[in-house]
């Protein structure tokens, strides 16, 4: 189980303009949504953590080590991060070629990664789909080989860029699955999302950033209860909670599931 | 998204005019002082560039540009100077290295012509969104389908090198690494260019249809979205200038019939 501790994280491009005006807290084996208004600094803070950027004050520790230190091929063995467009790294004519691409590059024999490749198609469910094009496939399957390039490269921690883009209803419960699975077996999963319903639904911690700060950083649950804060940060609440507030419940339901057992409880 | 044209707004006067009028002053400071021959004129152009530059408040931007060639420009002047062939009087000389008068005279020549054409162009350049430009000549008749492919070139290529570096990051969270010896280097193409191609191929497919959908092709007269960038003393400023030239012609064939008489 993989740690990374942000501590006094600042970042700017330019010097008069800074992004991220100092954050502290610590990503755990919980599960963890960043959430936050279009140029809230989400998508720079990840590509902190990978080592894309590096931090102008303030240090990211990975277990303990501090990130400085690694590059950013070296961190890919701790860390990977599934891009927003699955269309900006397919560039293999197989499927499988695609996959065992990240792996093969942070050292693992062809053998190896193919086995982890196989692995990863089965798990995220593209299975025999090895031979094909990805530019055959739909979007929303080239998003799950993409997934699958990530996650056979069997990283401590996997950050997913707005995963549910361009996904129908049974590929948001795919993913939703394949995040659950990944915590399950105790890797840490960050993502950055917009849609709310899948955080309520999906994550065990939401932290909400507005203009280079993390102003709210606490369970999915407690953080979804804090209506004036969220709507600071121009973020609204899952539509299930909306619903069940205006019903005049007193208690915080993030999804139907939730709201049912309440009610049954009852009686 | 990064803009790949030199253009500024700076609310200028030169900002306002037509692009017409500023192509015709390039013409003139290209063509008046060959009519003439006298190289007193192509610095009367200099200076003029250079006064319409100020008054633009681009000057600034021209020194990367003189930079560049004005190392050019002074190696000229050293060979032309030293080596010419045909250099007799000397007009400075630094221990064993003379400098004659022929050759420095001639590489002047070079130096002027070049910094004039720089200038005057800067003076388009630096002043005229591109866009302006092609309106404009589509409004006179040019065609629009031509028009778009240039204006599109200011839009596509700023595009293609933001989704590279989206690329490039993509592939290095895969632990590729780009930076290196050429091998290195060499290794990391086809996983950088593939996407970009691809993402370029369907982006044309898909500009295309978005242009077909809102009527590229059809055959009605169209209307521009922007007002013409022109002001009054337009009209005046291109007489000008064409009277000029035509001032220069007639002077030049002058001379030519005096000269045979």
């Amino acid at each position: 189980m993989s740690k990374i501790e942000i501590k006094n994280l600042h970042f700017s491009y330019t010097e008069n303009e800074e992004i991220l005006k100092g954050m502290d807290f610590v990503l755990d084996e919980r599960s963890t949504a960043i959430i936050g208004q279009n140029g809230a600094g989400k998508t720079t803070f990840v590509k902190l953590l990978k080592g894309l950027l590096r931090p102008t004050a303030g240090q990211i520790l990975l277990n303990g080590a501090d990130i400085a230190g690694m590059t950013v091929a070296q961190l890919a063995k701790h860390i990977g991060m599934v891009f927003q467009n699955p269309n900006d790294q397919i560039f293999k004519n197989k499927v499988i070629d695609e996959i065992i691409f990240g792996p093969m590059q942070i050292g693992m024999s062809r053998a190896e990664a193919e086995k982890k490749a196989k692995e990863a198609m089965a798990f995220v469910g593209i299975a025999g789909r090895e031979e094909e094009n990805p530019y055959d496939l739909g979007l929303s399957a080239r998003k799950l080989v993409a997934i699958a390039s990530i996650v056979a490269m069997d990283t401590e921690v996997i950050i997913f860029d707005e995963p549910t883009i361009a996904q129908d209803y049974a590929g948001k419960e795919r993913i939703k699955d394949i995040i659950r699975t990944l915590r399950a077996q105790g890797k840490t999963v960050i993502t950055i999302i917009h849609d709310m319903d899948f955080v309520a639904d999906t994550f065990e911690r939401a932290i909400v950033f507005a203009q280079g700060k993390a102003i709210l950083d606490d369970s999915t649950k407690n953080v979804f209860a804090e209506k004036e804060v969220l709507e600071k940060a121009y973020l609204e609440q899952p539509n299930v909670t909306k619903l069940c507030q205006k019903l005049g419940y007193e208690e915080v339901f993030l999804n139907v599931y939730e709201f049912i057992e309440h009610q049954r409880k009852l009686g | 998204m990064k803009s790949i044209s030199l253009y500024e707004e700076k609310g200028s006067v030169l900002n306002k005019i037509a692009p017409e009028s500023k192509i015709l002053y390039i013409v003139a400071a290209l063509v008046i002082p060959y009519l003439i021959g006298s190289r007193w004129v192509s610095l009367g152009f200099i200076i003029a560039s250079i006064l319409l530059l100020l008054s633009a408040k681009v000057i600034r931007k021209t020194v990367p540009i003189l930079g560049v060639s004005g190392f050019v420009l002074i190696t000229v002047l050293l060979i032309q100077g030293l080596f010419r062939a045909g250099n007799v009087t000397p007009i400075l000389s630094l221990g064993p290295v003379v400098f004659y008068k022929e050759g420095v005279n001639f590489a002047l020549g070079i130096v002027i012509n070049v910094l004039n054409i720089l200038l005057s162009f800067c003076v388009l350049i630096l002043t005229t969104k591109p866009s302006d430009m092609i309106e404009n000549f589509v409004r006179k008749g040019f065609s629009p389908r031509f028009g778009y492919v240039f204006i599109s070139i200011f839009q596509i290529i700023p595009q293609m090198t933001e989704t590279m570096a989206t690329i490039t990051d993509a592939q290095r969270s895969r632990g590729m690494e780009t930076e290196g010896n050429l091998f290195i280097r060499v290794k990391a193409f086809i996983p950088l260019i593939s996407p970009v191609v691809m993402s370029s191929l369907i982006n044309t497919k898909e500009r295309a249809l978005a242009l077909e959908v809102r009527g590229f092709n059809s055959t009605i007269q169209k209307t521009f979205l922007n007002d013409e960038k022109k002001i009054p003393a337009d009209k005046w400023i291109q007489l000008g200038m064409v009277v000029a030239i035509v001032a220069a012609i007639v002077f030049r064939i002058v001379l030519v019939v005096m000269y045979f008489m």
